[in-house]
């Protein structure tokens, strides 16, 4: 017991080093930082230069989506990219949703644009999909 | 007297084997521990915060424990550690399969990314069933030294 306590105490240190070296790079209240989210104000009053991303799953898509939104899904990456990349050009804001505040679809396939794509100007819809429905009431 | 020192060697080559891979996943994690952070968060088990914090202790635990399993030093801290971890993240993992959730492990980086949910279960418990066979070997060894020293 001894020495499981003396091996926990001791990778504390390099955590801690670890965790001050990438302090901006993590957020501490949010999986996204503020800078990658977008509320659906701000996304509407970039007006006619929003792409919206539905990284929901086919059957979602298909049943309702935000008007003129794209269809990518990690599930069928690798096919629906090409067509996600005609539709989008430099100076348009890509803004990826999907069901809920709590989804990671969203947030990996928004990852994905920014590392595999290398876009720039992807952000996640705060409130994903039910905050759209929201608002429409 | 042979037959012994070929059984210990066995019993070297599971130490480094196991402490190699811990301190390999531990490694993996260290260099994004952001994407680990989502891993853990991916489970919906803990507050974000706690997964971000998590994100950047574990993977050096980890990494210290298989250096002690290598080194023959703190090791059987490093085998209850290591057994402990592998538990929670066995259950971990199980839980997330029965709630429904989708989930990548994240124990090896990027490399585990695609692995099925039978497999992960499967290197579990393989790893478990080395270390508890790694922490019950040591632990008869010690008594029978502790009651040849009172003899």
């Amino acid at each position: 017991m001894r020495q499981a306590v003396i091996l926990a105490a001791l990778a504390l240190l390099p955590g801690i080093g670890e965790a001050i070296y990438f302090r901006d790079k993590v957020s501490w209240q949010s999986p996204i930082p503020a800078s990658e989210m977008a509320t659906l104000t701000q996304a509407r009053a970039w007006n006619g230069n929003t792409i919206w991303v539905d990284a929901r799953p086919d059957a979602e898509f298909e049943r309702e989506h935000i008007p003129g939104a794209v269809l990518l899904n990690e599930d069928r990456w690798n096919e629906l990219l090409p067509q996600f990349l005609d539709s989008w050009s430099p100076e348009k804001r890509v803004v990826v949703y999907c069901s809920s505040q709590s989804c990671n679809a969203s947030r990996e396939v928004a990852r994905r644009l920014r590392d595999e794509a290398q876009l720039k100007n992807v952000f996640v819809l705060q409130g994903g999909w039910e905050e759209w429905l929201k608002s429409r009431k | 007297m042979a037959q012994i020192e070929k059984v210990k060697f066995v019993w070297r080559i599971v130490d480094l084997v196991v402490g190699g891979i811990f301190i390999y996943a531990g490694a993996i994690k260290v260099l994004d521990p952001v994407r680990f952070a989502r891993d853990i968060d991916n489970y919906k088990i803990l507050p974000w915060t706690i997964a971000a914090g998590l994100a950047f202790y574990l993977p050096w635990l980890e990494i210290f424990c298989g250096v002690a399993l290598i080194a023959r030093h703190l090791y059987l801290g490093g085998l209850s550690v290591l057994i402990a971890l592998v538990c929670v993240f066995t259950v971990a993992t199980i839980a997330a399969k029965v709630r429904g959730l989708d989930i990548t492990c994240g124990c090896f980086g990027h490399a585990s990314q695609h692995w099925s949910f039978g497999g992960h279960l499967a290197l579990d418990l393989v790893i478990l069933a080395a270390l508890l066979a790694l922490y019950f070997k040591e632990s008869c060894g010690e008594e029978t030294r502790e009651s040849s020293a009172v003899l």
